[in-house]
């Protein structure tokens, strides 16, 4: 118990080396933006038709520290990020980054674990029984719906449900919140609001990530059942469920638990177009917007870096639950 | 006491490229008490006729209707093929018959103690408590010389060393006091002394246990050291049948010869090494006739028209050859 503690937390210790290092790459990244924030907020401010020297853009880096070392400022970055959470000023909008971000960030992720959790919760009970299944029909259905999942856009997806949902309930499904809750200070109603809303993004980021998750515990499952020791406890007389839960289908899972970081990342990197088609305001959407039109390095390295840190965390979640699920993992680590 | 009949098996195989004769029309017996060994090149049928004692091919097998096994279990004859379903066929597998594997890593569930699979296999098999299958499985493994045997209940297989996890194989297959063992190749994973200690262990058991044996091997030094009768297939056919010191003694097929010859001879190490000519065919082209004539040096016209019988050579020697036959006879 107290070596599986240590083992906790030198990965965690491990995760907070990574996020470091993280945010090393993050903000040399920002900085090698051309243009530094002081510029582009005067030049922003210069075609509102003030008049700007290069003086004010002196004063400027000095008040924002600019004119500091390129180490210095990188650990004023990063110690505001890391003791108090805060993450500055957007360049252009002037505004705390943590107030632009604030639900749109959690919504994002609430989203798109939503999404994970569901895919994996019909993937894993439906990629088991097409492995195992011997009815051709059954499994044929299956694997059509997986492959629409791999292969339908998930805009199209998403465009054929509104068009749907308009002509036939008369209803746009489009936004996260009703009028009435847009504004509002969160409550369980604004959180029902939000759940008879977003149900759709879930679905639809859902979708492909269920079926991609199928293929994957479906290979995985088909790997597993031809191996010798499910041969040899059916040589022992198990049959049926008994031999298929405790011993391919268990055995399966270590891998499957293993992709799940990697699935956050690819479900959050669909987000945004999702987004777009559904006017969901999140903060995926954000990001394009600060990388590719605004240039505001500042709220994209923000959100580029939240979002590694959540994939960070899911890896570190899945370390522990492959090594409670593993003994070899386990016991290779703790002894 | 006669425990295992086969007779007549054919086995085929349901495949896209059509029916593949994986066993031919063959027939032998297992009395208890007794090692009969199996030897055969690769892909020579040995595994798959031990584990249609078991039902464990696959599902795409088809027996031909002549085919019968039958076991017998306390008094009475099991037809094998007869039972259907997981609850019937636990009778043959690990109930009266146990069988292991060639790699004892593999055959333990990587992430379930090796006690758990003990325990599980006991319960299924015998009405008794899951404290008393706890106490036999570790009496088992103690009895297969586990040092440490409550220690090692609860450990995994990657913990254990090669020649251990084979102990705690047998352990597992005995603890349900099996009266038919089949042991698929049980000691070529293994290095030689730690062969020698398992198949000194197995000796011993069978004794211990009263059980038949079915052990698999392509060794025949193996075969030599551990079996009373030794049958030798080729392309899923029996060619010879016997006592181990007929056998090897008076080889009588000339497949039995070639692998006899094919044994390096450790008194004379200049000695050429020479081995069976030509490889075994595949399944999917089954020679006509004597399924051996392609590689046999005797072969004769008739050879490839038709298919030798078992011709006796007394005492339970029996062999599927014409050509020796008739020298057999001119003696």
């Amino acid at each position: 118990m107290l070596k599986f503690l240590k083992f906790t937390l030198t990965r965690a210790a491990l995760s907070l080396i990574t996020l470091l290092i993280i945010s090393f790459i993050v903000f040399t990244l920002m900085e090698m933006v051309p243009g530094n924030c002081a510029e582009r907020y005067l030049a922003f401010k210069n075609t509102a038709g003030q008049n700007i020297t290069i003086l004010d853009i002196a004063a400027e880096e000095r008040r924002l520290g600019l004119d500091k070392p390129f180490l210095v400022r990188w650990g004023t970055w990063t110690g505001n990020v890391f003791f108090k959470g805060e993450f500055g000023e957007s360049c252009i909008l002037r505004l705390n980054i943590n107030q632009i971000l604030s639900d749109k960030f959690w919504i994002s992720l609430g989203i798109c674990f939503a999404a994970l959790f569901f895919s994996y919760l019909v993937a894993i009970p439906v990629g088991i029984y097409s492995a195992t299944t011997t009815n051709a029909i059954s499994n044929n259905v299956i694997r059509f719906i997986s492959y629409l999942g791999l292969a339908l856009p998930n805009f199209l997806l998403a465009l054929i449900i509104m068009l749907f949902s308009t002509i036939y309930f008369g209803e746009s499904l489009t936004g996260l919140f009703s009028k009435e809750f847009r504004d509002a200070a969160w409550s369980l109603a604004k959180f029902q609001d939000f759940l008879s809303r977003a149900w759709l993004a879930i679905f639809v980021l859902g979708w492909s990530a269920t079926a991609f998750a199928m293929q994957t515990v479906r290979a995985l499952m088909l790997d597993e059942t031809s191996k010798l020791y499910v041969t040899a406890a059916s040589a022992r007389g198990l049959y049926g469920r008994k031999l298929l839960w405790r011993y391919p289908a268990r055995h399966s899972m270590g891998p499957v638990i293993n992709s799940l970081g990697f699935d956050l990342n690819r479900i959050f990197n669909e987000l945004p177009v999702v987004a777009l088609i559904l006017t969901l305001t999140e903060a995926g959407a954000l990001l394009i917007e600060a990388l590719a039109r605004s240039n505001d390095q500042q709220l994209a390295g923000a959100i580029i870096f939240l979002l590694t840190a959540s994939i960070v965390l899911m890896n570190f979640i899945t370390d522990i639950m492959l090594a409670l699920m593993d003994p070899r993992i386990r016991k290779g680590l703790i002894g | 006491m006669t425990l295992l009949t086969v007779e007549n098996l054919t086995l085929e195989f349901d495949t896209d490229e059509g029916r593949i004769t994986a066993v031919n029309n063959i027939s032998f017996e297992v009395n208890s008490g007794e090692v009969l060994g199996i030897v055969g090149e690769s892909g020579s049928g040995k595994s798959v006729t031990a584990k249609s004692v078991m039902q464990l091919n696959p599902s795409n097998s088809v027996y031909s209707s002549e085919t019968k096994i039958l076991l017998e279990v306390d008094g009475e004859s099991v037809d094998v093929l007869a039972l259907r379903g997981g609850k019937e066929l636990r009778t043959v597998r690990g109930g009266s018959v146990s069988m292991i594997f060639q790699e004892p890593m593999a055959s333990f569930a990587p992430a379930i103690t090796i006690g758990a699979q003990m325990v599980e296999q006991l319960l299924l098999h015998k009405k008794i408590s899951k404290a008393e299958a706890i106490k036999i499985s570790i009496e088992m493994l103690d009895k297969v010389g586990i040092s440490d045997a409550d220690k090692r209940f609860k450990q995994y297989a990657f913990e254990l060393s090669g020649g251990m996890r084979q102990r705690a194989m047998i352990a597992m297959a005995l603890s349900t006091n099996p009266k038919l063992l089949i042991a698929d190749e049980p000691t070529t994973a293994l290095d030689v002394t730690i062969q020698a200690q398992v198949l000194d262990l197995m000796k011993d058991l069978v004794v211990e246990f009263n059980m038949g044996i079915i052990f698999i091997t392509h060794d025949l030094g193996v075969i030599a050291q551990t079996a009373d009768r030794v049958a030798v297939m080729y392309l899923g056919e029996l060619v010879e049948q016997g006592s181990v010191r007929q056998v090897l003694k008076n080889p009588t097929h000339p497949y039995t010869q070639g692998l006899i010859n094919a044994l390096p001879k450790l008194d004379d190490l200049d000695a050429p090494l020479t081995p069976v000519p030509g490889d075994i065919p595949s399944p999917l082209e089954r020679p006509p006739g004597c399924v051996f004539h392609t590689r046999c040096a005797l072969a004769e016209p008739r050879c490839s028209e038709s298919i030798p019988q078992m011709t006796n050579h007394g005492e339970g020697h029996s062999a599927a050859c014409f050509v020796t036959a008739e020298k057999a006879e001119a003696l």
